[in-house]
């Protein structure tokens, strides 16, 4: 006998369970973790790098790095003296909590904010929740304006936009505005930076925000520890 | 690319709902407009991969969830089954109140 039975569950139902402790162990060792998301070669790891040195003196950092193949991005992490846990997805094109989860328990050292970086993926990461706090998507002047219409789905899961390479704008057809008018149509209400990692523009703007963000996260989290609620969980 | 990750993770789910004494059917699917995820991507990773879990028998049936926005310009509702950012009507821009789903909503099981 046939039967048809009702289930009504997200596919990514355990991602999303591994994603909530995963954040939920983040704000045990009272960090605020910040997840990157671009097309390869946008700049991330540039954009890592000017950010940790922004931040020397004021906030203990630690990253974990994805990529399909080599440490090639950790190394670079490393050199700064900033903890660095690689994860090599061997082919996968987005990282996943499960990796996350792993990645955690090989990052001992103490930090107060913690980046993700995800693989080089303008489609794929958009359906895995990490456990990160907020996520920031890069795009470069090279790549076109139109960027936010053409992958919406990774627009609509971010907190913020970084407009990275302006340095390269007098070269290149990209209208700012356009793309600011874009991706607030894809995603009301986000926050957008210009940046460049050659010139250092754009740069403390970025920073500003992250420190708030860290803030109005850390806070609330308190005020949950303190009524006894479980913390509740970002986008 | 990412359909083959959400692939194996509905292929397990549907095994897990239909117990080790179900034999799969139908695995219905609504997915959302806004999630960037491929319907014929799903249907080729579900032949690819359902002969380990389910059985070459079961069958997916994946439903587009029509979007239900709203123009913040003229303040028009209404339905689409194709995404637009834009209203048809004062090219003011729309608000969506869904479009992430990405859901396993019903299975026909057999039972022995």
């Amino acid at each position: 006998v046939a039967e048809l039975i009702t289930i009504e569950q997200s596919i990514l139902r355990k991602n999303a369970d591994v994603a909530a402790e995963n954040r939920a162990e983040i704000e045990r060792r009272r960090a605020f973790a910040v997840g990157l998301v671009s097309a390869p070669g946008s700049g991330k790891t540039s954009l890592l790098e000017r950010t940790l040195v922004a931040l020397q003196g004021r906030l203990r950092a630690a990253v974990i790095e994805g990529d399909v193949q080599t440490d090639r991005d950790a190394r670079r992490i490393a050199a700064l003296d900033v903890p660095v846990v690689q994860i090599v997805t061997n082919g996968t094109c987005h990282l996943e909590a499960r990796m996350i989860q792993g990645a955690l328990s090989r990052l001992t050292a103490p930090c107060d904010i913690l980046f993700i970086e995800n693989v080089g993926n303008l489609v794929c990461p958009a359906s895995y929740d990490l456990g990160e706090h907020r996520r920031v998507v890069l795009t470069s002047t090279p790549e076109g304006d139109d960027k936010p219409l053409k992958y919406p789905a990774m627009f609509r899961t971010a907190d913020a936009l970084i407009i990275n390479k302006v340095d390269l704008l007098p070269y290149v057809a990209y209208d700012i505005g356009q793309a600011r008018a874009f991706a607030r149509q894809v995603r009301p209400g986000l926050a957008v930076f210009e940046t460049s990692c050659v010139s250092g523009v754009g740069i403390t703007h970025w920073i500003d925000w992250l420190l708030v963000e860290r803030r109005v996260c850390v806070t609330a989290d308190r005020r949950h520890r303190e009524k006894g609620l479980r913390p509740t969980s970002g986008t | 690319m990412h359909e083959a990750s959400i692939m194996r993770e509905l292929l397990a789910e549907a095994a897990e709902s239909a117990g080790p004494a179900g034999r799969v059917l139908e695995v219905h699917v609504d997915v959302g407009l806004l999630t960037g995820v491929s319907p014929d991507a799903l249907a080729f990773y579900f032949e690819a991969l359902q002969g380990d879990t389910l059985g070459a028998q079961a069958r997916l049936d994946v439903r587009l969830v029509p979007l239900r926005a709203a123009c913040t310009g003229c303040g028009a509702r209404r339905e689409q089954s194709e995404l637009a950012w834009t209203c048809g009507a004062c090219g003011g821009n729309l608000v969506f109140d869904n479009g992430a789903e990405l859901t396993l909503r019903q299975l026909v099981v057999e039972r022995g």
